[in-house]
């Protein structure tokens, strides 16, 4: 009796709920909040500051999609393997976390047009001989798991038939593994490789070539059958360049110097 | 190895980490047993099947690991339900109900440990059942049930460093945040360990003191 009006009453809650449904913009704007999933150990796109707080490239974009939804915004702490999982569990409305828009993961989640892209550079241990990014080739090479550069890695690592690839949790991990000599290089994107060779938290590595990947363009994304919310966030990346902002996060998180174009000549969206 | 960047302000930040664990523990473990007091006596009076209903769900919620436990929970409140709740909400209910699974099992126990013939002779007072369980069953059982109830709360406040995927910043992710910023696993892991000790210390000894107290011989 008790667990049957319970069930009854879980039943209406799912039904009325469903019924109520309008789309993720809509919900967002009522809650007055705007969940993003940030990754917060990849300086200079998320990391923090000397008080803990939330600082980097991907927080402020977060906080200016959340000031031009007219909502406050919350940062949501997710490492890179988590990020998707994080979305499809509804912790998070909107993933601002350097996401490389691969189809395979286009096939799970919905992305805007790209708002960055990420050139990459070769790093390895001090101790090791390389003159050029071909020296990896039959050395022991790490990354972060399910990274765009890991995907690259192993697939190099792959073709070369010798040397090892392994995969890490986080960043932060492969750049130790790299300093104390457990890995002999790793491939990173440009600002990550300059931002830990400087911090000099990582003694024993340096910056030895670009690797020769197409730049990693990262999008906005969120549940892929929000039509709504994913148009909202093409015109807003769109803004964000046309307005300068782009620019001025640029020169305020990665430096001076040209940010990336973000089109791909002779071909739309 | 002293050579640290580990500033006060860190500290306070592990300090209120510190506090989070003790706030979340402490509402677990406080109604926690006294929905495990509820069920385990209602388990105990009703037998294993008009109990089964309860039986099952506290055995799903002792089976499934925390983490998954949270994890459902939140997605299920959040998306499904579409209840605006704050992860400290999840995090302390699904605790309670993970404290409560426990805790029914050691108030079943206890209750099963003072002699039958006790309470017969109570009833044979002309006691009710009311003042049975209040003046018999309760102090007997409770002697009994003790130890391994201050293991449980110990364990709950370990258990609560998984609250984190809900996003409730406790002692662990503390540690965590200022390792990732900070790049010193060791000795972070080190003064996180000592702030669970402090935590943890004060209640094993009030859970000794209180056996020695109790025991009649």
């Amino acid at each position: 009796m008790k667990l049957g009006l319970t069930l009854g009453g879980i039943a209406a809650a799912v039904v009325l709920a469903t019924a109520a449904q309008a789309d993720k913009l809509d919900d967002i704007i009522a809650s007055g909040t705007l969940r993003c999933a940030v990754t917060l150990d990849f300086p200079p796109m998320g990391m923090r500051d000397a008080s803990n707080n939330p600082i980097g490239f991907d927080v402020d974009y977060c906080n200016d999609l959340a000031a031009a939804l007219g909502v406050t915004a919350e940062i949501v702490d997710t490492p890179f393997p988590e990020r998707i999982p994080a979305l499809m569990s509804g912790r998070v409305d909107v993933g601002v976390a350097s996401t490389s828009d691969t189809l395979e993961r286009a096939k799970t989640v919905g992305f805007s047009i790209p708002y960055y892209a990420f050139e990459n550079a070769v790093v390895a241990n001090d101790k090791v001989e390389m003159a050029d990014w071909e020296g990896m080739k039959g050395k022991t090479v790490g990354a972060t798991a399910g990274t765009y550069e890991a995907i690259w890695l192993e697939g190099q690592v792959k073709a070369w038939g010798e040397g090892e690839f392994r995969p890490y949790q986080t960043q932060a991990d492969v750049f130790l593994a790299l300093s104390q000599g457990q890995l002999d290089a790793t491939v990173s994107t440009v600002e990550v490789a300059e931002a830990n060779v400087k911090s000099g938290n990582f003694p024993g590595i340096k910056i030895v070539d670009k690797a020769p990947m197409v730049p990693d363009y990262v999008a906005l994304f969120t549940m892929r059958n929000e039509y709504g919310l994913i148009n909202y966030l093409d015109l807003f990346v769109n803004q964000q360049v046309r307005t300068g902002r782009y620019a001025e996060l640029y020169k305020k998180w990665v430096g001076d110097g040209e940010p990336a174009n973000l089109s791909v000549p002779g071909v739309d969206r | 190895m002293f050579d640290t960047a580990l500033s006060a302000a860190d500290l306070w930040f592990l300090t209120k980490g510190a506090g989070m664990t003790i706030l979340v523990t402490a509402v677990s473990v406080v109604f926690g047993t006294v929905l495990g007091i509820v069920f385990g006596v209602f388990r105990y009076q009703l037998g294993a099947i008009w109990a089964a209903p309860v039986t099952f769900v506290l055995d799903v919620s002792r089976s499934i690991p925390l983490l998954i436990q949270l994890v459902l929970a939140n997605a299920f409140l959040g998306t499904v339900l579409r209840l605006q709740m704050s992860g400290f909400t999840v995090a302390c209910m699904v605790l309670t109900l993970y404290t409560a699974a426990y805790c029914a099992e050691i108030v079943r126990g206890g209750i099963d440990a003072v002699p039958l013939n006790t309470r017969r002779a109570a009833r044979s007072l002309g006691m009710t059942w009311a003042q049975d369980m209040r003046y018999i069953v309760m102090p007997l059982a409770t002697r009994v049930a003790l130890p391994s109830w201050i293991g449980l709360a110990l364990g709950v406040m370990k258990d609560s460093a998984l609250v984190y995927v809900v996003q409730v910043v406790e002692l662990m992710k503390s540690t965590q945040i200022l390792i990732t910023r900070l790049q010193e696993p060791l000795f972070l892991l080190l003064i996180c360990g000592l702030f669970y000790f402090v935590i943890s210390f004060p209640l094993a000894r009030f859970g000794g003191y209180l056996e020695k107290r109790w025991s009649n011989d």
